[in-house]
């Protein structure tokens, strides 16, 4: 232990007293039942379960009009949707899954989870946290509102300008594309300024960065990608709003504007984006392996460097999005070279996980099978990545099924596949009941058969010269079999996601018993209890190696002293985990929920007038004056910290 | 739960820090990365733009003026001078300079506002007159969101710290906000540079 | 349409030297990946199948060691496949990209929601002429298209005889094409370009150059002078109502370049770009009602006498 702490260990005061210390935690960290209390919640894990909830709704209706569009395509000139309707309906599903899915449920683990796998009583900034849910959440029902007023975006989750402009785009649809982004964007931003400050902040002590869990950089990486690329696709958004409301000319080529410039910045942040999603997929990999082969991951510092590298690498590839608008040849090659030397750090990922595998004893449990599902598809999907990468074959499969084909392996293969593994992995720590295992299975092998059943055939139709985003087809084009296979295969995955539905509804009242720690994990959120107390841990745990709870056996080591009448944290040093200081984290607060009613009125506002800033701004600006102004509780906790010494 | 063992006590650690070693600052400074981020994001934009067009400003429009914000950038670099006075004296928990400093600051951020008000007419064109106009606006107007912001944060810190219960943490906050100062003043000078002075060598 | 039913227009059936060239690309990368996709999950299934003693040590040092070996060694022979792919790639990038012969046919192909244009250049003036949806080439002759588009963006695609290039205004675009076999290859829009970017088809008819060269000269001419008296009717109709708005007919008034251009429509195949074979019923079906054919469609319906609509019928087959 460090120099920091205290020289001479000394007892935890009144060890016997035990039941006093519980108490009080359980007193200070209370969140009391009832409405109120629920809207003015603060803790992390409250927090992320509102946004794995909310992002699952959010999956489902995403594959509720993806089965729409299935139903429509299944045979040509079909008349399920007319193409207004289809076009709404394809831009909700991509803007859905990517915005209001895929990236907040990413994150929502990561807020659920980095806390106490670095044995953290809370995330770094908890009123912020529960602010970006609140924007999250404002967000999508705003744009789910406008959806079902026949104003959903119709322009694609890319957005494309001219047609996404003033000038082909009248009416709201396209504004609500551009705020809803702004939404989502703000949500994912917050999230991430939280798992950085609170990795980088809030270890427990002796958790050097070496000896972070694989899971953790995974956030911690991902974290960082967003800051950095968020802000593209939140300008781009701010530009096309101003084009379309304020006469600006960013992209009107009469003026002097650039329709690619919207590509550009779309696709700095879009190619990232993918990175976002799958990033952190490969932090649950690597703990449902390291777990269920019952070995640490091997090859841990090269894992690391890995997923730095993709991270990287991720910002050098948004160029391949645009083979097909001609740009000049040296440049593509370029891009070329990016895309396919990302394959590298994802292949070494892959290798080190089989060799784990090989020297480790795997057990066949569902999150295990769900790993294994995500190997080979996303092999698959990482295949056809590489051969996109190539400007000559990108610009014949370019916008075509082929790529609907690619992507989705890649996204549900890399990145939802090993998502359900982490859901049926960490169900017992966060409601205190293992998920049925027998579902499980059934839920796993239709997942899988219908994914490919789906998905491989769009490779030969993509071949087959079907764009995509086409709401129909004719049938001498001959796409009519595949696509019906396709739809066929759809109806299976959505069984086995009413499977999934069924268990866990039916396993969260009924399901066994799971304990602490019902996998024998590694991880310090297997130490504590399931669902784990508001205080996440009694005592912020010392870890002394990469695997605390294998390592260590016997009692945990702890260090002592944080208060327990108020909301006491230990924050410790970036590189070595030593303990720094003390910190007092805020009570629950009403006003992160205001403060995001008033970022809803003003974003909402602006798209029918520019007074909506007149109106916005103020708001805004006193609900942050109510959040910060130190007031009851607060100030007297802090009075009462402050007299300490 | 397993049984547990204390291997260490931290009752004596400090509760206020300052700089990297604070929660706060950390969170100001992913703060800044995303802002910072925006900002070059609407240079970039600026200087992609430009290569749409013959000359830079397009024909027919005025280069900008000079003399608002030229003199814009002196005063933001002249009060980092009294916000680094105020940051230190935050350390030594010297209430009376940071009272004074940060008076001095507000004042500052205040002139600035006005002095971006015409900064907004030095550039002469309007954001609807072509995508120059567009592009120079929207690189002032990121700033000018920025600059709104903190001198409503400056102003609230201000009111806060003539309190009568001032306690060690504000002034920590208050160092976090030279941070930040430190940026916004900082990061207009390459703005600067992008929209005030390149039309005259583009 | 017919040969349509023929014909697969798929990728891996091409019919270009351009098209040839990434066929072969596709092949090298496909038996690549097949071969390293079943090596890798064979290592996975045996990795987790393998028989393991009972009591084997947790971690064994050489176990380790020959992990670490296999690992690097899997590595290094990622790099050196993406490395190959790379230089194939490039290789094929630039047979691709290099220069046309002096003989070009140049054609400007305008992208329109939701049709084609195409304009059929000349060093003599009089002889250019412009039509829709179907883009006629010699075989053997290197087709230059220009790009262009008035609205938003759109893609050019036929897959079985070039690469697709997206048509984006306020930037000229440029491919080049060439056919090797007499056909029919189908085409469509792959950029999403509003409602009815689905219905954004076109045929490219390869011929051979004689054929090709009496098309040329037909397409010249102007549109001829209707003899008989439902046509004579027919073009009355056709001046005297809203198709003059946005429809072209050389030799006529009528010289709207918003919608296609009419002057030989009976020789093309299909009308509404790709959705319908070019017959009388069809025909008269689009011009009354369009908007239930193609939802959207920029073509408004039309209110004709009964009457009226044939004789307009009878004088539109006439334009050979």
């Amino acid at each position: 232990m460090s120099a920091a702490a205290a020289p001479v260990p000394q007892p935890p005061p009144a060890y016997e007293d035990q039941e006093r210390v519980r108490r009080e935690l359980e007193q200070t960290w209370a969140q009391p039942p009832g409405l109120w209390h629920w809207l003015r919640s603060v803790d992390h894990k409250s927090i992320a379960k509102r946004y794995i909830v909310t992002a699952f709704i959010f999956f489902v209706l995403a594959g509720l009009e993806a089965a729409t569009m299935r139903a429509q395509l299944a045979r040509p000139e079909n008349t399920v949707l007319g193409p207004d309707a289809y076009n709404q309906f394809f831009t909700m599903h991509g803007l859905t899954m990517m915005f209001l899915f895929a990236v907040p449920i990413m994150e929502a683990m990561g807020l659920y989870f980095v806390p106490l796998m670095i044995g953290a009583r809370n995330v770094a900034f908890p009123r912020l946290n529960a602010y970006g849910y609140w924007v999250y959440l404002c967000g999508g029902i705003f744009l789910y509102l406008m959806f079902f007023m026949n104003t959903g975006p119709d322009v694609g989750w890319f957005g494309y300008v001219p047609l996404s402009g003033p000038e082909f785009s009248p009416g709201k649809r396209a504004d609500v594309y551009a705020q809803a982004i702004t939404f989502t964007e703000i949500a994912s931003l917050v999230g991430s300024v939280e798992l950085i400050v609170t990795i980088f902040k809030n270890r427990a002590p002796g958790m050097t960065l070496n000896r972070m869990p694989l899971f953790v950089w995974a956030m911690l990486v991902q974290a960082f990608m967003i800051l950095f690329a968020m802000p593209w696709v939140a300008t781009a958004t701010q530009f096309l709003a101003m084009d379309r409301l304020m006469a600006t000319h960013f992209f009107n080529p009469a003026e002097g504007g650039d329709a690619l410039l919207w590509q550009h910045l779309f696709w700095f942040f879009g190619h990232p984006e993918v990175y976002i999603i799958f990033i952190p997929a490969l932090g649950f990999v690597s703990s449902i392996i390291g777990t269920f082969t019952r070995r640490p991951v091997f090859g841990y510092p090269v894992m690391v460097l890995s997923m730095i590298a993709t991270g990287f690498l991720g910002f050098g590839l948004w160029v391949h999005h645009m083979f097909a608008t001609g740009l000049p040849q040296l440049g593509e090659s370029f891009f070329t070279g990016a895309s396919m030397m990302i394959a590298i750090p994802s292949g070494i990922q892959i290798f080190c996980w089989i060799a784990t595998i090989w020297s480790g004893r795997p057990r066949f449990t569902v999150p295990f099978l769900f790993v294994l599902g995500f190997v080979v598809l996303f092999i698959i999907g990482g295949f056809t990545g590489v051969m996109i990468a190539s400007v000559p074959f990108d610009q014949q499969v370019h916008d075509s099924y082929f790529i609907v084909a690619h992507f989705h392996y890649v996204l549900i293969g890399g990145a939802v596949f090993p998502l359900f593994g982490a859901f049926y992995y960490w169900f017992p720590k966060v409601t205190g009941r293992m998920l049925s295992e027998r579902l499980g299975r059934w839920n796993f092998w239709l997942f899988f058969i219908g994914m490919n059943v789906t998905f491989f055939p769009m490779h030969q139709l993509g071949f087959e010269g079907m764009p995509r985003r086409v709401y129909t087809y004719l049938p001498e084009t001959g796409w009519g079999d595949l696509n019906l296979l396709a739809t066929i295969g759809a109806v299976t995955i959505a069984t086995s996601m009413l499977i999934f539905v069924i268990n866990v509804v039916r396993s969260y009242r009924v399901g066994l018993p799971a304990g602490d720690d019902p996998w024998g994990g590694e991880t310090l959120e297997w130490a504590t209890t399931s669902p784990p107390p508001h205080y996440n841990f009694e005592y912020p745990p010392v870890v002394e190696s990469r695997s605390p709870l294998w390592d260590t056996t016997g009692e945990m080591p702890v260090v002592t002293g944080l208060r327990t009448d108020v909301r006491d944290t230990l924050v410790t040093t970036l590189l070595d985990a030593e303990p720094d200081s003390k910190h007092r984290h805020p009570n629950p607060s009403i006003w992160p929920l205001l403060s995001a009613i008033a970022t809803t009125i003003l974003f909402v506002t602006l798209i029918f007038t520019p007074w909506g800033a007149v109106i916005g701004t103020p708001l805004f600006l006193l609900a942050l004056l109510g959040w910060g102004w130190p007031r009851g509780r607060d100030k007297r906790e802090q009075q009462l910290v402050e007299s300490e010494a | 739960m397993r049984g547990t063992r204390a291997v260490a006590d931290v009752r004596h650690l400090p509760r206020t820090v300052f700089g990297n070693r604070s929660l706060m600052w950390w969170g100001t400074m992913g703060y800044i990365m995303i802002e910072g981020t925006t900002l070059f994001i609407c240079a970039v934009t600026y200087f992609y733009l430009s290569r749409n067009f013959a000359t830079w400003p397009p024909q027919h429009i005025y280069r900008p003026g000079l003399v608002i914000p030229t003199i814009q950038v002196g005063v933001m670099l002249l009060s980092i001078i009294p916000m680094r006075w105020v940051d230190r004296a935050t350390r030594r928990m010297d209430l009376a300079t940071v009272r004074t400093g940060l008076l001095i600051c507000s004042a500052l951020i205040l002139a600035m506002c006005v002095l971006r008000f015409y900064e907004f007419r030095a550039l002469q064109v309007r954001w609807d007159t072509s995508a120059y106009g567009s592009a120079a606006w929207a690189v002032v107007f990121s700033h000018t969101t920025l600059l709104v912001l903190e001198a409503a944060e400056t102003l609230t810190i201000t009111a806060l710290i003539f309190g009568d219960q001032v306690e060690e943490r504000d002034l920590s906050g208050v160092s976090d906000n030279a941070l930040y100062w430190y940026f916004l003043t900082g990061v207009w000078v390459p703005l600067y540079i992008a929209v005030f002075l390149s039309p005259y060598f583009m | 349409m017919l040969s349509l039913l023929q014909q697969s227009h798929s990728v891996l059936n091409p019919s270009s030297p351009q098209t040839r060239l990434i066929d072969r690309l596709w092949d090298a990368m496909y038996f690549v990946s097949a071969v390293v996709f079943v090596l890798v999950v064979l290592a996975l299934l045996l990795s987790v199948f393998r028989r393991r003693d009972s009591e084997a040590a947790e971690t064994d040092p050489g176990q380790e060691r020959s992990l670490t070996t296999a690992v690097s060694i899997a590595t290094a022979l990622t790099v050196l496949i993406l490395f190959g792919f790379l230089v194939y790639d490039v290789a094929v990038g630039r047979q691709l990209t290099r220069g046309l012969g002096k003989d070009a046919l140049q054609v400007r192909v305008i992208g329109h929601q939701w049709w084609w244009e195409l304009q059929y250049r000349d060093s003599v003036a009089q002889n250019w002429f412009t039509t829709a949806n179907e883009l006629h080439i010699p075989v053997g002759r290197p087709v230059a298209l220009e790009l262009l588009s008035t609205d938003v963006i759109h893609s050019f695609w036929p897959p079985t005889v070039s690469q697709k290039r997206d048509l984006i205004p306020g930037k000229d675009n440029s491919l080049w094409l060439q056919a090797d076999t007499p056909g029919v290859y189908r085409g469509q829009c792959a950029e999403y370009c509003g409602q009815q970017h689905a219905k954004m088809a076109f045929l490219v008819i390869a011929q051979r150059p004689d054929s090709f060269a009496s098309w040329l000269a037909a397409q010249r001419d102007t549109a001829l002078t209707p003899t008989t008296q439902p046509a004579i009717r027919g073009q009355e109709v056709f001046l005297a109502s809203s198709c003059v708005m946005c429809h072209a007919i050389a030799g006529t008034p009528a010289g709207s370049r918003i919608g296609p251009d009419l002057t030989h429509l009976a020789s093309r195949r299909t009308i509404a770009a790709g959705t319908l074979p070019n017959t009388r019923g069809n025909l008269a079906g689009w011009i009354v009602n369009p908007q239930s054919i193609k939802p959207g469609t920029r073509m408004p319906p039309n209110q004709l006498k009964p009457a009226d609509l044939q004789a307009l019928l009878a004088y539109l087959e006439t334009l050979k």
